[in-house]
Parts: C-alpha cells; structure tokens; sequence
C-alpha cells in the first residue's frame, strides 16, 4: 500500500505540475498559420488554441469512459478525432445516434409489421 | 349483420390509418421518384460492385462489420473484431458517427461524409465506391439506428442493395431505403485511399476531411491535396493546406509558391502573407520575408503579436 504521508503527496504535486508544463510545449512549427486553425476557423493564439483542444480531448475522453470504453483504447480514439469533431460531439454522448443493428423487437411488433408492409421502415428485412 | 361487418372494415381502415399518421410521415418518397423519373446526366440506371467483401455482424456490432467491410474495399486488411476497440461503445451498444471517420483515419484512410442526396450516394457507387450508411431503421420515436454498406442500385427495378446485418447482397425498394436514410438525416462516408477523388462534391467537405486525416497523423497527404487542386485550382484553404504540407516537409521554396498562389487570389488574406513570410525566412529571403510579414501584420493588427515573430526572424537574417 502506498504510503500516503505530507512528502509524498507534495512528491505528487510536483510530478504534475511537472507534467503539466511540459504538455503546455508550444510546437516547433508555431511560424505558420496550421491548416487545423484554418479548418476550424479559429485562428487564436496558438497556446490557448492547444489548451481548448486538450480540455475538448478530455472531456470527451472523460464521457467516452463513463459509456465503458476500454481506458486503453480512449487515448488513440479521441486522437483521431478532429477539433470541430471533438466540439461537435462533446456533451452529446447520451444523445447521439449509435448505430447498433437490430436486438430484439418486442415492443409494439403489430404497428411495427404494418409499416414495414407499408414501406416505411426496414426492421424486418426478411419480410 | 351486414353493417356490424361493414363498420368493423371502416374501423380496420382506420386502425391503418392511425398507424400511418402515428408513424410521422408521408408515404411518398420524392428523392427515389425523381431519381427513376428523370435519372441525371451521367448516373447509369444500374450500378453493382460485386467484389465488396462481407461481414456478418455480430449483436450489435454492425459498426464495427460495415467499417471493416469499407475499408477491405479500400485495401486495407481488417477484421470487424480489430475494429471493435476503435468505435465500440459498451454503454450505448453502438457505434457514434464521427469515430466511425475517425476509425478510418488511422487505418489511413481518407474519410468523408458524402453530400446527403440519394443522388450524390448512388454517384459514389456508380464510381465503384461503396458507401457506409446509417439508418433508422425504426421510427423517429422508436429509433434502431444500423450502419450499412451500399453497393448497387438498379432504377429500373427500384431496388438498392446494401451488405447490412446478417446479410450480403440485401436488396430492398428504394423508396424504403430512402425512408430509413431520411431519418438519419441522410448521413454516409466514405473512407478514400489519399490521392482519390472519383466523385466531386465539395470543396469544403473534402478540405475539412483533408485536414482532420493530416491532423490526425495521415500518411500520403501530399497527393491528397494534389488531388483536391486538380479539381478546384484556386481554393484558397487547399492552396494553404498543400503549402503548409510542403512547408512541414521542409520544401520551403515550393510551399513558399503555393502562399504566392494565395495571395494572388486573396490579397486580404493575412494568414497566407504570415505563412509566406516562414516560408522566405526559410529560404533566406530577407527582403521578401520583411514585406510579407510586414503586410500580414497590417491587413490583421488583431493578430499582430503573432505574425511579428517572422518580422524578428527576418530581420535576423543576415
């Protein structure tokens, strides 16, 4: 068990602000305007830009784990995601459309087979 | 006896009719009439690429089936089950839309979402691109959401067939599909090998794809926006992407030629005469790289703090 005495926790203070600073880089190549800031149509100060980005990242990353993705996998989805992706998103887990194919259809099976027979939906492919 | 037998058809008629009404929509499908009624310029009558593989979903996996059976389409070897960790959500027993794009990218794979016409759809299957879809396949207030593949399409017998579910090769009426696709606002992708552009939408969908596959680490992206210029020479966001590449891969002396290209076009452009400047300090050019700094500086004093650390660049040179 880890010790949890006064030296420790300020040990792990330090290792974060540590951390913290270091993810804070501004990127070598901050003499152009990047395409990123030209798609998103933000062109703000490129510092500000990357902290909006990476507490984006990690609210999204924060509610695709609440939904029980794996956390090994979260780091490399939310990286795939573009910026407007990521803010089109973010918030709206629970609401978004998750294509998922057919489980059961039990509910309400006799209005469900009229309209298939009408044409206006597709439950029962076989039909 | 008779009228007993009689009200009880009207009341049936009704029950039918209720149902329809309850259902939320107009039976008609008018994107799927015009379509057969008057086929547009170029659109064959029937189109089916036979060699898409398929892969029978498992519950509720069809996400993770219909991405692998696209992007096998696209060359890339991957099974549904590899996939699974990339846009499975437990919680949601789904897939979400924009992983299924994201997904795609780091398989490198250029994904876009397509126009959202039944036309524009069945042009990418007519240029052999098989097309991802999602539908509803229930109703707006009973939503099965479904990911399929689109493979072909026959309007002279009103029919499209997806690989969807448990089921290759699935045909089914057009006009059906259309009422599934409608209710998810008509939403598909289709995931390119950089460097192909067999159908032309739009210029700023395939941008924003463009620039979502370089961000996200895509491989190939020069022949990308090459590809993208083919087709619209003087759009001033793939001028600067292409630049930017150019730039990023230290070939200053051509990014620095694609800026010009912006600037020509769009004189009020700031950002191109900024980049310009990194470009010709690059190159040693310490005249141009002043005036053009220098002209950003002016045109987007908003931004001026910025833009000035290639002014002081330049001014280093010797």
């Amino acid at each position: 068990m880890a010790k949890n005495t006064p030296k420790a926790r300020l040990f792990t203070v330090f290792l974060s602000l540590v951390f913290a600073l270091f993810s804070l880089q501004i990127p070598a190549h901050a003499a152009i305007v990047t395409t990123g800031e030209i798609a998103s149509a933000a062109q703000l100060d490129v510092q500000k830009q990357q902290v909006i980005e990476r507490l984006l990242q990690q609210d999204v990353k924060d509610q695709l784990l609440s939904l029980g993705v794996d956390p090994a996998d979260v780091a490399d989805r939310v990286a795939s995601l573009s910026e407007a992706e990521l803010q089109q998103i973010e918030g709206q887990l629970d609401n978004l459309p998750a294509g998922a194919g057919l489980g059961t259809v039990a509910v309400v099976l006799l209005i469900l087979i009229l309209l298939e027979v009408a044409g206006v939906i597709d439950i029962f492919p076989r039909l | 006896m008779r009228s007993a037998l009689l009200l009880r058809r009207f009341s049936c008629a009704g029950f039918l009719a209720a149902i329809l009404l309850l259902a939320g929509c107009a039976l008609n499908a008018p994107q799927t009439a015009q379509l057969i009624d008057t086929t547009p310029d170029g659109l064959p009558r029937r189109h089916l690429i036979a060699q898409v593989p398929f892969h029978a979903q498992d519950a509720f996996q069809c996400g993770p089936a219909a991405l692998a059976m696209a992007l096998n389409h696209s060359g890339v070897a991957v099974a549904p089950d590899d996939l699974v960790s990339r846009v499975y959500v437990p919680a949601r027993q789904g897939s979400f839309q924009v992983e299924m794009l994201a997904a795609s990218r780091a398989y490198q794979r250029l994904s876009m979402p397509i126009r959202p016409t039944l036309e524009a759809l069945l042009r990418w299957i007519a240029a052999d691109q098989p097309v991802l879809v999602l539908q509803n396949l229930g109703l707006s207030w009973y939503p099965r959401w479904h990911y399929a593949v689109v493979i072909g399409y026959d309007l002279d017998a009103g029919k499209i067939t997806l690989h969807s579910g448990e089921t290759a090769f699935y045909t089914l009426p057009l006009r059906t599909f259309e009422h599934t696709w409608a209710r998810s606002q008509q939403w598909g992708m289709v995931a390119l090998i950089p460097g192909d552009l067999p159908v032309v939408e739009s210029e700023e969908s395939y941008f924003q794809a463009l620039a979502a596959f370089e961000g996200a680490g895509g491989r190939g992206v020069g022949k990308a926006w090459r590809a993208g210029l083919q087709h619209w020479p003087e759009s001033r966001n793939l001028l600067m992407g292409y630049g930017n590449h150019l730039y990023g891969s230290k070939q200053y002396a051509a990014a620095a030629q694609q800026y010009r290209r912006v600037v020509a076009l769009n004189p009020e452009y700031a950002p191109a005469f900024n980049n310009l400047a990194a470009a010709l300090v690059e190159r040693g050019d310490r005249a141009g790289a002043i005036a053009a700094a220098t002209r950003a500086i002016a045109l987007d004093p908003g931004n001026a703090a910025r833009y000035r650390e290639n002014l002081v660049a330049a001014q280093a040179l010797p």
